[in-house]
């Protein structure tokens, strides 16, 4: 490229990088750093039933006899011993908007989610550091027997065998040291249950805010979609800036049951002193459909693969996702999917701009088993670089153990085809727009899969602003 | 001697998930017996080539030496991102597809070199051609350097073969240079028993103009490790692969060709062209590296696999790294049986389902089988894959 080329800006975070004033006598924060005392703390806050007081304690084994990832980007700078796991603010969690403690309230404002709760949302969960401060849930929803609630109230009520027989079944806590790591001190996030048959028209969403310095957030979210229901969910995360590390591990386990179809949206905008190490799982019965749409903009350093596994014949999953790795950023993200059904099919298409050093990363797994006849798997990478500072590298592997299957793989990765410019050009537009234009175009698969309004939320997030020199 | 084996090798140049098991490949094995060090000497030395045979594995490697800069053979240190692994043949002289455990290895076992050098400006029309023709029982260690010289051209055709149920152990490391302008060409013919176990590593370096071409045919032994790096370092250095594979019964192949972009407007071509019957299990690993500096470069890995069994399998890991902007990665896989399109077609035609599974494996191998530049050698390739289908 020449030295004459447009500057496509990198996302704009400050729209999220406000901080509010804690007053810290309203906050109960746990020291830093992880032992047996930080868990039996965690665990008396939630005040926990004694299996899962146990399960904590294992995970904590778990998680100090598992090694770090020796592959993936660097986690070197994450010192569990500088992160707080658990931070919550005093008051308890409300069911009314104006019930919520004014400072927080404010930070929901500045996001937009009660105006979108208003508009376009059949319920909302928003949480703050390590603990829900609200969770509503609409009145028509409510009335077909859709559970929206915080893990921890679900825990105490007649969804307690439910959630125990769920409860990181999916994502195992020897699945990874931060499967453990999240096991021992989850806190906080959404139990969705949909019963059978009911289709909820219009999304659900969890907001995700980690507002404190140097501290964990730990969520755990799970869903169950029964046979024949249908659920869009919704989440997205932010936070504002701080100068140390901030950790994410959440957890996501969903269950979609036969006929049942789940999308799962999410919007990825942690500040840059995130580490994202979050898991997301679903499993899906026969003629189930599970859909992924995931944008991955924030962070500082990403593990990120969401992953399917297609246990029913006929069930089906797409993936959509893009990844936006700007300056200081070390983003890895994909998916996995393990077909085991028959006539299994899985879609993944993502698409991934690497810009002023950021380091973009697609790897992936496709694992069709010897039971899975006739599955079809096609998998789609894209990568565009925008400058030579930054790395956009494809890692994705298959493993197919049946001849009665078919895989397709495509990947390219290149920059702004210099002849797409001059056809733009060439047709009276300027080349700062045509390279707008090109990168939109480049985005357009994953934000159409998007709401209207969270697609608008991430073209303001890309916020492609293109400049002449 | 009788030697126990245990080394990692075929690691990918970024590691992935454990779960998989495809960051890297062990070669385990237990008392194996070696008793031969050589490569085949060739009848006739043709003019401005020249052969000096059985040089120490080690001391070979001085051709290398002597360009170290320009062959930049060190990267990385532990803990690089993504799980970089270049660290790990930091020390090789030059990088090779398998790995240091294979240099070691053969520094171990005082396994011989002979290193080919073509005089510059030489065009050698005829191929040059070692036959490996190994009885039951036998252990061959061998290793060849081929230096050639600025705007040379040479080809070399290795032909590894055995009486199909031999068993024994052959295991090869294929170490070029291709200088400004040079070509390289380097045709593999692997017909080994099914008692064999086999490995066979390459590495390359091209410098400005120059050009590494591989051929290779792989049909025979229980288990079989390929490797092959090649360093495009300076611009316009060209790598082209034709590999075709066939692996039944119970055997195993596992494969990791790299093609390291390093010079400005350098190009590779890795085409992979596979049949799986039985209970065969096969991992390829192929990896398109832009460094940085590699602007103007193109990349592109190509496979195409036919599983005909229902109990293979298939592991594939196509990897692009990308450190440049103005380069043109692409990779492409498909996995399957055949269409039932195309089986309809040859029923219309009168071919019933095996006889157009036949025609299809023929295909496939062949195209590359056709591409050995010796007759003799290409017609004995032609009649092996024949005798299998």
């Amino acid at each position: 490229m020449s030295e004459n080329k447009q500057v496509v800006n990198e996302i704009d975070h400050s729209m999220y990088d406000f901080k509010d004033v804690e007053n810290e006598q309203d906050f109960y924060r746990l020291k830093e750093g992880l032992s047996k005392e930080t868990v039996l703390k965690v665990s008396e806050e939630k005040n926990d039933p004694d299996w899962m007081r146990d399960f904590r304690l294992k995970c904590l084994d778990i998680y100090n006899e598992i090694k770090m990832p020796d592959w993936g980007p660097s986690i070197e700078g994450l010192d569990m011993d500088r992160i707080s796991s658990y931070v919550r603010h005093k008051s308890d969690m409300k069911g009314k908007w104006e019930d919520v403690p004014e400072d927080i309230k404010n930070t929901f404002e500045r996001l937009g989610i009660p105006q979108a709760e208003r508009e376009s949302l059949a319920g909302v969960g928003a949480q703050y550091d390590s603990e829900l401060v609200y969770h509503n849930v609409k009145d028509e929803v409510a009335a077909q027997g859709v559970i929206y609630t915080d893990l921890e109230s679900a825990l105490r009520s007649e969804y307690a065998d439910m959630i125990k027989e769920h409860f990181m079944k999916l994502v195992p806590p020897t699945d990874h040291k931060f499967a453990a790591l999240h096991g021992a001190v989850w806190s906080g996030g959404s139990f969705v249950y949909v019963p059978k048959g009911v289709k909820v028209e219009i999304p659900l969403q969890s907001y995700f805010r980690l507002n404190a310095a140097g501290a964990g957030q730990f969520e755990h979210t799970l869903i169950i979609v029964d046979e024949g229901a249908d659920l869009h969910f919704i989440e997205g995360c932010s936070a504002p800036k701080y100068n140390v590390a901030n950790l994410h591990a959440g957890c996501v386990e969903l269950f979609v049951g036969k006929n049942a179809r789940l999308r799962y949206s999410t919007i990825e905008n942690w500040s840059k002193n995130m580490y994202n190490l979050n898991t997301k799982r679903a499993v899906v019965e026969e003629n189930g459909i599970m859909e992924w749409v995931s944008g991955s903009f924030g962070s500082h350093t990403s593990y990120l693969y969401p992953m399917t596994i297609l246990k029913g014949d006929n069930s089906k999953m797409e993936f959509t996702g893009i990844t936006f790795a700007g300056k200081g950023q070390n983003l890895d993200t994909g998916a996995k999917v393990v077909h085991q059904g028959k006539k299994t099919s899985s879609v993944i298409s993502t698409k991934s701009i690497s810009k002023d050093g950021g380091i973009g990363t697609y790897r992936s797994s496709v694992v069709i088993q010897n039971s899975a006849k006739k599955a079809k798997a096609s998998v789609s990478c894209d990568s565009l670089m925008l400058d030579s500072i930054s790395r956009a590298d494809t890692i994705p592997a298959m493993d197919i153990r049946t001849n009665d299957a078919d895989v397709g793989h495509e990947a390219k990765i290149g920059r702004i085809s210099d002849e797409a410019v001059f056809y733009l050009m060439s047709r009276g537009i300027s080349e700062e727009d045509a390279k707008a234009m090109i990168v939109s175009g480049f985005a357009n698969p994953v934000s159409k899969e998007l709401p209207l309004e969270y697609a608008v939320e991430m073209n303001n997030l890309i916020k492609l602003e293109m400049s002449g020199h | 001697m009788n030697k126990d084996l245990n080394m990692k090798v075929n690691v990918l140049p970024v590691l992935t998930y454990n779960f998989l098991r495809l960051n890297d490949s062990t070669i385990l094995a237990s008392d194996i017996r070696i008793d031969s060090f050589e490569s085949p000497k060739l009848n006739v030395v043709p003019a401005g080539v020249t052969v000096e045979s059985s040089v120490d594995f080690e001391k070979a490697g001085e051709v290398f030496r002597a360009y170290k800069e320009r062959i930049q053979v060190t990267t990385g240190v532990p803990g690089d991102p993504n799980g970089d692994t270049s660290y790990r043949d930091k020390d090789q002289v030059l990088r090779t597809g398998m790995g240091i455990d294979v240099d070691e290895f053969m520094t171990e076992v005082s396994a011989k070199a002979d290193i080919y050098t073509v005089d510059e400006g030489v065009k050698v029309s005829e191929p040059l051609v070692l036959h490996y023709d190994l009885k039951d029982g036998d252990g061959n260690v061998s290793a060849q350097v081929i230096h050639a010289k600025k705007n040379s051209e040479i080809t070399l055709i290795m032909d590894y073969n055995s009486d199909k149920d031999a068993s024994g152990f052959l295991g090869i490391s294929t170490r070029i240079l291709a200088e400004e302008g040079a070509k390289v060409n380097i045709v593999k013919s692997q017909l080994l028993g099914n008692g064999f176990l086999h490995f066979d590593d390459m590495g390359g370096a091209c410098f400005e103009k120059g050009a590494i071409n591989v051929i290779a045919v792989e049909l025979g032994a229980y288990k079989a490790w390929n490797g092959c790096y090649i360093n495009l370092s300076e611009k316009e250095a060209d790598f082209n692969s034709n590999i075709a594979y066939l692996s039944r019964d119970d055997h195993e192949l596992d494969i990791n060709y790299v093609a390291d972009h390093r010079g400005k407007k350098t190009n590779a071509l890795m085409q992979f062209k596979g049949v799986l019957m039985g209970e065969a299990k096969k991992t390829l690993r192929f990896t398109i590296d832009f460094k940085n500096g590699s602007s103007g470069s193109a990349g592109d890995e190509q496979e195409d696999t036919l599983l005909l069994s229902d109990n293979v399998v298939n592991r594939t890991m196509p990897v692009i790294l990308c450190q440049e902007e103005d380069v043109d990665g692409r990779h492409g896989a498909t996995i399957g049986q055949l269409g039932e399109d195309l089986l309809f077609y040859m029923q219309t035609r009168g071919i019933d389902e095996e006889e157009a599974k036949r025609i299809m494996i023929k295909a496939r191998l062949e195209s590359v089988a056709r591409m050995i530049p010796d007759p003799e050698l290409m017609q004995k390739v032609i009649y092996f894959i024949q005798g299998i289908v």
